[in-house]
């Protein structure tokens, strides 16, 4: 019996030996540098300083814009691909063209951060992008602008790159939530004499509410976390206008040699995913218990 | 009234049924305009895009394809992306089986807690594993090599192949197990013979979706990858856009070539792409 107590570890043994390397371990390894600092920039002789990073942190506006920005965008994430996925797999469901459009919407997500943003850079640029195109032929030519280069918009404008690329893996996820809806909850409300949109807020919500739920909490922890993209597009620019708090990180580390001042940024980050998520987990999830 | 409750859509009137068919329409075109740019700037000249980035080319330029993957040597990051993504998928594959039949048909003390401890690697953001993971290769003389690229951007995976295979393992009946149990069949035996077949929609889509991100990934691959004889198709393209600055229709091309595999797995497998990553949303 001893070999069968055993046996289960065995096989999570090598996946949890595999992210302890190369997850758990750089994330302690990150901690403990960020108490550290360095005498010149690329260094590694390393000194203890206690808080100091955090205290530098809280002085740094370009840390406190970053992590404005990253609220920002978790707020656009979820209002726009979220509410767009929402509206076009409640108008789906029912059809029986709804896995050819599921199929097309969710191509964009196929598509890797460094096309998009090549092409989209294309689509945003101010001497021939089709954006611009656009506005000319429907007569808006105030709107012309440098969509990536003015710090107005640049935020904004990778947003959207962002967006088209989610769009349609939230409306393939709440519409598989929404064929597992019974259809005997609608020939309920039918014999109520409710109408479309007092189904919709009756029925439907309530049925799906765990599938966005799960969206949601997976879209905030995506967008904190958010690189890729924003880098590729802008590297945070114009004047930060469009920095958060990764890109910011990834500057610090990699062009500006900050290792220690990187890292302290890492762990905030990191914690201040952690709160988010338990954050949004205990309020959507147990106050149905 | 005949027939009105029959559908839902019934009740729709034959001008909102338009309306309806022109969001469906226009998100359609919203998805696949940038894809209908992309292809299309590979087959102009740049001048041509000035006067029109929206018409198709008048006079298709195919030999920017061979151009870009032959005599730039694009095919050689073509290579180097199977050799990364390739393994990469492996790796995560066995040890998200494994792992997830550990958890998902085992109890066992510890088991939430350990469960916990993989999902948190979710939270986790890349540019945080950075620092160190360069070090650690850096230390192990690995910086610039396959294996490099390879190993890291593994564990990144993880994560969600662990949670996946678990969550669909999780579906296997019980009885099934104990019958094999009492046949005298080994553990191991089990799963090769009765959980792998039950679930085998989740590998499938597992394998899919592991070798979509290795096969896009930027980041790590750039900061890993600084010699051209290593670096794929992602980090090529952005070393290819430094030196093309104002020939749009090559990084096109490059983009274009980058784009086919993906897009051809994803047609191909789209079932089963489309049930693992929505069968986390729904059971989880």
């Amino acid at each position: 019996m001893q070999i069968k107590k055993t046996y289960p570890y065995l096989l999570i043994l090598p996946a949890l030996l595999y992210i302890g390397v190369w997850i758990l371990y750089p994330i302690g390894k990150t901690f403990y540098l960020s108490f550290f600092s360095a005498p010149t920039t690329h260094s590694r002789d390393y000194f203890f300083v206690g808080l100091r990073n955090y205290l530098q942190m809280a002085t740094d506006k370009i840390f406190w814009t970053s992590l404005w920005h990253n609220i920002l965008w978790v707020g656009l994430s979820i209002a726009i691909p979220f509410m767009i996925g929402l509206l076009l797999a409640v108008t789906l469901v029912n059809r029986k063209t709804r896995l050819l459009y599921a199929t097309i919407y969710f191509v964009p997500m196929t598509v890797a951060f460094i096309i998009a943003a090549v092409v989209w850079g294309w689509i945003y640029n101010p001497v021939f992008g089709a954006l611009n195109r656009f506005f000319e032929y429907v007569g808006l030519e105030s709107l012309k602008r440098g969509w990536l280069g003015d710090p107005n918009t640049a935020l904004l404008a990778v947003n959207m790159i962002g967006n088209w690329g989610y769009f349609g893996f939230c409306t393939l996820i709440i519409l598989s939530g929404l064929q597992g809806v019974d259809p005997v909850l609608y020939d309920a409300a039918n014999i109520d004499g409710a109408g479309s949109v007092q189904k919709f807020l009756h029925v439907t919500l309530p049925a799906i509410r765990h599938t966005l739920y799960f969206l949601i909490v997976y879209t905030a922890i995506g967008s904190m976390k958010f690189f890729d993209l924003i880098y590729i597009a802008t590297k945070g620019g114009p004047h930060h206008a469009s920095e958060i708090v990764a890109v910011y990180m990834f500057d610090l580390f990699i062009r500006q040699g900050e290792i220690n001042y990187a890292a302290s940024l890492s762990v905030m980050l990191t914690l201040i995913i952690m709160v988010l998520s338990i954050l949004m987990i205990r309020f959507l999830y147990e106050r149905e218990i | 009234m005949k027939g009105r409750y029959k559908t839902k859509r019934g009740l729709q009137s034959t001008s909102s049924q338009v309306l309806v068919h022109s969001v469906l329409i226009i998100f359609v075109l919203v998805a696949l305009f940038p894809i209908y740019l992309m292809v299309t700037t590979s087959l102009k000249v740049s001048s041509e895009l000035y006067k029109n980035v929206f018409a198709l080319p008048p006079d298709p330029k195919w030999e920017h394809y061979p151009l870009i993957f032959i005599k730039r040597g694009y095919y050689g990051n073509f290579i180097n992306s199977l050799i990364f993504a390739g393994p990469v998928t492996l790796i995560c594959l066995v040890l998200s089986i494994f792992a997830g039949y550990g958890f998902a048909l085992y109890r066992f003390p510890g088991r939430e807690f350990l469960f916990i401890v993989i999902l948190s690697a979710l939270m986790v953001s890349e540019v945080s594993l950075l620092i160190p993971v360069y070090f650690l290769l850096k230390d192990f003389g690995l910086l610039n090599t396959h294996l490099g690229l390879i190993l890291p951007q593994a564990a990144l995976g993880l994560p969600f192949g662990v949670f996946l295979i678990t969550t669909f393992f999780r579906g296997v009946p019980p009885n099934l197990l104990d019958a094999g149990r009492i046949d005298g069949c080994s553990d191991l035996r089990l799963l090769w013979s009765i959980v792998l077949p039950i679930g085998m929609p989740a590998i499938k889509a597992l394998s899919v979706i592991q070798f979509m991100w290795a096969w896009n990934s930027y980041f790590f691959p750039l900061v890993i990858a600084t010699k051209y004889e290593v670096m794929p198709l992602s980090v090529a393209l952005n070393d290819f856009m430094g030196r093309f600055t104002m020939n749009y229709e090559l990084v096109a091309t490059t983009c274009v070539i980058m784009f086919i595999p993906i897009v051809v797995v994803y047609l191909i497998m789209q079932r089963s792409f489309a049930r693992g990553i929505t069968f986390g949303a729904i059971k989880g």
